[in-house]
């Protein structure tokens, strides 16, 4: 068992739904002898063969735990481990507990990958999907933010910071939209190539005034104060990981935070609501903004960079990326049919931000 | 003295597995370590020893990949083995935590990209970390520009020594050696009769071969029989394409011209494809600190086509071994450039030698080297002049009696390697039985067949010249040192930043800026 390196596995109609090799529930198994649990049963609930992770829960005589499977590095997962152990001991966030092992430690290594229990918490419900729900989410997600900061990775964990990258994020996205056309140029008889060709000028032309306006903005001088006074973005939160508990909002699956700005969390939960909304609600946008504000406070300077990410043509952006791959089958009909509707939603986007741009003005 | 050059934590050396650092390292540890006892300390991999000494040289290898791991390794080592100077190659964050480890030591620092980026290292450190390092080469003047914007008062410290190429390893295709290999690449990827544009690199946004693929509709009207060859080692991954990847595939396949791609192509087999192709083009988007590629493509004998950024067209003498691209986003600019190329068979041919030329006169290893050793010998002087200055005012600090004897001796080869230094040029009728006195043996012998001996006779006269010219003859010791130093007084130097024969514009402008001093005291 013991030079066994967990890799990414296949999965095809032939497996069923969770299905991970055998090796891995031994290796699980193996796991938990480690810790001093008398576990009754174990389910998987999560995997994810393309990467190599998985999730169990246990049922133990002590309640409900989880077992997860980190597939990123050991030294990068010791950065997201530490991170939640900060935020349960030393901030009492709601976050998941980390049950130690026998001899007192946060992790177990195993096939190359750190493994990790930790409490399942209980009971925990989606919040309504409606604007109450909606600003719930948004305040626990401030909290989450501003619990983070002062966080001091371990020594031997990697330094996971996105702080410096906003700049190559932008340009990689107009890049990118080069890519988008050259790819649809040199498909043309596929349906979703002229769609995609008559609309990628306008979103290249959002993203390029959006870079201008980002180097206007205040963002050298975030960066300049450092990852220790930002703290942490979560990089996957929205409706299902952030959930009401008995006593308050609970916020799980930590294993992707990073150091970062916080407004990039707070921008990509606004933008995928509105897009499942189909269409931009200056009410919403508004109240899911000091619902934030309210619990982790944003700066004028702040919110103007939090506009410049929202005019990004992030949503196209996103469904767009995939076209690189297999040209030949993404852009068909209902490609074209997925472009319209961003092109639509996009439309009623530019009021919106036009009428809450100066909402900040003289704040602070 | 006692050397140590720490790597990187990415790829071990020898460069099983290729890497620009590691292959400079492999390039001059023949000839510096017959100077030095060099120890050289990098990441360990599954098919090399932990320790091993080969031709003199020590090799110390200890966990790696991830930077921390790595860094509290090195330190540990540190701690426990002295050494006169540590070369510390591309990591600057590896300063500070080494300094601590050795007090007394000199140190020196080799740069090779933006690792002073203040993403890469926080500019405290970075201040400090200049401040605790004698030297820092770097392998452009950008990369030497670059950081001398961000750190102004690393400027004294700067010094561009270029990278080089083994010119009996890469030949060009006409060359009896290569012939049939070229031939057999060409036929067994349908290359016969084509005329081959060449791109070597990572598929990376940062290298840009889609924009060359973009270029070949444009070609293709001009040109029959073009092909391109992409050597990638990314481009047939399974698990993990990048999006990049995805992207020049799905053009690729749609190209009125062939597109080869080789995918992996391990390190020591990578001329055979320099030598298959008719001209070499390299696309850097980024500002790229100057890529490898261009002495290998030289070394081929094929013309260049590459773009104005970062260190690139520091060794294009334009219309003379290439041409330089000024706007590389544009696909039309390279099918331009290359077209002006593929139209003029004579300019062509004359590029390629003019590149095969450079490649020996000044693009050796051997030149790095030297250089590399100067540096080292003046880093040496630069801590004396330090402790007398404290001496002078009055603090209690011990001279080192090893510091005292090496300052009444001249760095000198050492006594065993000496007289392989001097058997080197007749190596064909030497005697030496050690197997490095055979390599270079047979080395020689393969330098008498390649026909090249007159053009190398000129090399060599090229190599030498700029000595007699220097400013301020400090006598080296064999006559490779070719780079003249100048020296200020206390901690401040001046380093006259290149032989002669290296001048492009940027550095008749750095020369130009640099003013000379000679050594004000020597103890």
């Amino acid at each position: 068992m013991k030079d066994i390196v967990i890799e990414p596995w296949l999965v095809d109609e032939t497996t069923h739904e969770f299905f991970i090799p055998e090796y891995m529930i031994q290796l699980a198994e193996e796991v938990l002898k480690n810790y001093d649990l008398s576990v009754q049963n174990m389910q998987i609930v999560t995997t994810k063969p393309d990467k190599g992770g998985a999730i169990w829960k246990l049922e133990t005589k002590s309640g409900p735990k989880s077992l997860k499977l980190l597939h990123r590095r050991p030294t990068r997962s010791l950065f997201s481990l530490g991170a939640q152990e900060y935020l349960v001991e030393v901030r009492k966030a709601r976050v998941p507990p980390i049950v130690k092992t026998k001899d007192g430690k946060s992790y177990v290594e195993a096939g190359g990958k750190l493994w990790f229990v930790a409490e399942w918490i209980e009971p925990l419900t989606p919040v309504t999907k409606d604007l109450e729900g909606a600003r719930k989410l948004c305040y626990a997600l401030g909290e989450f933010h501003r619990l983070s900061k002062g966080y001091v990775p371990p020594k031997q964990a990697e330094m996971a910071s996105r702080l410096h990258k906003w700049p190559k994020n932008y340009e990689k996205m107009i890049t990118k939209m080069g890519w988008f056309r050259n790819i649809a140029k040199y498909y043309p008889e596929m349906p979703a190539s002229p769609p995609l060709l008559e609309v990628v000028d306008r979103f290249e032309e959002q993203a390029r005034k959006g870079m201008e306006r980002f180097l206007q903005s205040s963002y050298v001088e975030f960066v300049k104060q450092g990852t220790a006074h930002w703290g942490l973005v979560h990089q996957d939160y929205g409706w299902s990981n952030g959930q009401m508990g008995a006593d308050g909002m609970w916020i799980i699956d930590l294993d992707g935070v990073a150091f970062d700005l916080p407004i990039r969390d707070l921008r990509k939960l606004i933008s995928g609501t509105m897009a499942d909304l189909y269409k931009w609600d200056a009410t919403w946008v508004r109240e899911m903004i000091l619902a934030y504000h309210e619990a982790n406070p944003i700066t004028p300077e702040l919110y103007e960079l939090l506009m410049i990410d929202l005019a990004m043509p992030n949503e196209f952006y996103k469904n767009m990326k995939e076209v690189v791959y297999e040209p030949e089958i993404f852009l068909n009909e209902q490609t074209a049919q997925l472009i319209q509707t961003i092109v639509e939603t996009d439309q009623s986007k530019w009021p919106v931000l036009a009428e809450i741009e100066n909402d900040w003005k003289g704040v602070g | 003295m006692r050397i140590l050059m720490v790597c990187t934590e990415k790829l071990p050396v020898p460069p099983l597995l290729g890497g620009a650092i590691q292959t400079y390292i492999s390039g001059i540890l023949p000839h510096v370590s017959q100077f030095h006892d060099i120890t050289v300390l990098g990441i360990s991999d599954s098919s090399l020893p932990e320790q091993e000494t080969i031709h003199g040289v020590h090799y110390v290898r200890v966990p790696g990949k991830i930077f921390e791991i790595y860094r509290e390794n090195v330190v540990r080592y540190v701690e426990a083995n002295k050494f006169d100077l540590i070369h510390i190659f591309n990591r600057p964050r590896l300063v500070l935590p080494i300094r601590q480890a050795a007090p007394d030591a000199k140190m020196t620092l080799s740069m090779h990209n933006d690792m002073f980026q203040p993403e890469k290292i926080d500019p405290e450190e970075a201040t400090a970390a200049i401040a605790e390092v004698a030297y820092i080469v770097t392998v452009s003047d950008y990369i030497g520009n670059v950081i001398r914007s961000l750190y102004p008062q690393a400027s004294p410290k700067l010094h561009t020594i270029y990278s080089g190429v083994d010119s009996e390893r890469f030949l060009p295709g006409n060359h009896p050696k290569m012939q049939k290999i070229r031939n057999d690449i060409r036929r067994a990827h349908g290359l016969e009769n084509k005329t081959v544009i060449l791109f070597a690199g990572r598929l990376s946004r940062n290298k840009g071969v889609d924009k060359l693929i973009l270029a070949l509709p444009e070609l293709a009207k001009k040109f029959k029989n073009l092909a391109l060859v992409i050597v990638g080692s990314n481009w047939f991954s399974e698990n993990d394409i990048t999006d990049y990847v995805a992207y020049v595939r799905a053009l690729a396949k749609r190209m009125p011209v062939p597109v080869v791609t080789t995918g992996f192509v391990p390190p020591n087999e990578i001329q055979n494809w320099f030598a298959a192709a008719d001209l070499f083009v390299c696309t850097s988007q980024w500002q790229e600190p100057l890529a490898r590629v261009h002495y290998e493509a030289m070394a081929a004998g094929l013309p260049i086509v590459t773009t104005a950024r970062g260190g690139n067209p520091e060794v294009i003498f334009a219309n003379e071994n290439g041409l330089i691209v000024e706007n590389p986003e544009d696909p039309s600019d390279f099918a331009d450039k290359i077209a002006q190329i593929l139209s003029d068979q004579s300019l062509m041919r004359r590029m390629g030698e003019k590149g095969r030329q450079l490649a020996g006169s000044m693009y050796h290893w051997e030149r790095v080297a030297s250089e590399l050793l100067e540096v080292w010998e003046q880093a040496e002087k630069i801590e004396q002049a330090v402790v007398s200055e404290e001496q002078a005012a009055g603090m209690t600090i011990e001279p080192l009696k090893e510091d005292a004897t090496e300052q009444l001796n001249r760095p000198t080869p050492k006594a065993d390697a000496k007289e392989k230094v001097h058997s080197k040029k007749n190596a064909a009728a030497s005697s030496d039985k050690t197997k490095k006195g055979k390599a270079k043996k047979e080395r020689a012998i393969s330098m008498e067949d390649n026909q090249q001996t007159a053009k190398q006779k000129e090399a060599a006269a090229e190599r030498t010249e700029p000595v007699k010219s220097a400013p301020a003859p400090k006598q080296p010791q064999t006559g490779r040192h070719i780079k003249p130093f100048t020296i200020t007084s206390g901690n401040q130097q001046t380093l006259d930043a290149s032989p002669k024969t290296h001048l492009n514009r940027n550095q008749a402008q750095a020369k130009h800026d640099t003013k000379h001093f000679t050594i004000a005291s020597s103890h």
